[in-house]
């Protein structure tokens, strides 16, 4: 019978690559902050292309960055740094292994993370689109003191990066989905607390790469 | 902390700090929303480009503190070893390197780029395959191939 308020887990086994249980869990963690290095990389080529551009075309990109409501991005942010919290609760949380606070917490990061993707589409991707401001042969642009190429140049930056940033999010949603499931029904490869701990790792980078997108976008300073 | 005396080997972040971090995080973000709405008229009398400077750093200042304590309090940063603290710092250091690449984008010129910039019929610098054609900058270093026409 599986029960949702203790986790069924094993002993932490230490496996016989590792001289003890702290070698171990430091290699998953090293692993995981290799791949978040490769991830900085990604999306550090992102923010060094915006750079270059909005050195070269600052007022246009002045101009540019009201095409966006700081309050929708205001609100996401929001979202993030709950989601981010509570998956941190979560880490916490199985290190006690009270695994009914797990899930909730887990949940709760699941439930901020479908919300950032519904509000980014339903008050950004589409109404953009609807307007013709995706960069292309279709782009359409009405606006005389900023030219149409400069326009297509800031919304394709725009959507390369927040899109990633949002793909980053939707696979946190599948991942956290996942998880959540294997934690609920006691499955062995839940051994112990470091699943959600390198998942937790992965969302926090998501949380600080729209920390910065955040201002950069939406609150351009002049 | 004595029920988990058999797993001294990890660290459990206090409730409260956590709790802490998520109420500092929401501070700064509430800073950075205000200043960028009351910044137009507070600089309004300071020389445009002061007034850039001083947004820019303010903006990606706080950004910064957020990062960081989001690294090292629900990231468990501060309490990893030093191998982790090094690989979480390579990322940005790396970053701060790219910008070597940035300095090359700034300090040479760019070229005109046909369909890019407005009036500009031809590159700067024509593919050798091209044919030459009136209007054209000249060419020293490439010979013109005459049996294309």
């Amino acid at each position: 019978m599986i029960s949702l308020k203790k986790m069924n887990q094993p002993q932490d086994t230490v496996y016989e690559q590792f001289e003890d249980l702290a070698q171990q869990q430091e290699t998953y963690v090293l692993g995981m902050w290799s791949f978040l290095v490769t991830e900085v990389m990604f999306f550090g080529v992102m923010f060094m292309s915006y750079i270059v551009y909005r050195w070269k075309y600052q007022p246009y990109f002045y101009a540019l960055h009201k095409e966006l409501d700081w309050r929708i991005g205001g609100i996401n942010t929001a979202i993030l740094l709950a989601s981010s919290f509570s998956v941190a609760l979560a880490v916490h949380y199985h290190q006690r292994k009270k695994k009914m606070n797990v899930l909730v917490c887990l949940g709760f990061t699941n439930l901020c993370a479908i919300s950032f993707i519904v509000i980014k589409l339903l008050f950004e991707y589409i109404p953009k689109w609807n307007h013709g401001h995706y960069p292309g042969p279709g782009f359409t642009w009405d606006n005389p003191y900023v030219p149409s190429h400069i326009a297509q140049l800031w919304f394709s930056l725009y959507f390369g990066t927040t899109g990633l940033h949002g793909l980053h999010v939707l696979i946190g949603v599948i991942l956290f989905s996942v998880l959540m499931y294997l934690i609920a029904v006691d499955h062995p490869s839940i051994s112990d607390y470091l699943p959600t701990e390198m998942l937790g790792l992965y969302w926090h980078f998501v949380d600080i790469v729209w920390i910065f997108l955040y201002p950069l976008y939406y609150l351009m300073p002049k | 902390m004595s029920e988990h005396a058999h797993e001294h080997s990890h660290h459990i972040t206090p409730i409260s700090t956590l709790v802490k971090t998520l109420l500092l995080l929401g501070v700064l973000m509430v800073t950075t929303i205000a200043w960028a709405q009351i910044a137009p008229s507070a600089l309004k009398d300071v020389p445009p480009a002061l007034a850039s400077l001083i947004n820019n750093l303010i903006a990606m200042g706080i950004a910064f503190i957020k990062a960081v304590a989001v690294i090292l309090i629900f990231m468990g940063v501060k309490y990893q070893s030093s191998i982790v603290k090094l690989y979480a710092a390579l990322g940005f250091l790396w970053f701060t390197l790219m910008f070597i690449m940035f300095a090359d984008y700034g300090t040479r010129h760019w070229e005109a780029v046909r369909g890019w910039t407005p009036g500009v019929k031809q590159m700067a610098m024509p593919r050798a395959d091209e044919p030459y054609e009136e209007g054209m900058p000249p060419r020293k270093d490439i010979k013109i191939p005459d049996e294309h026409h």
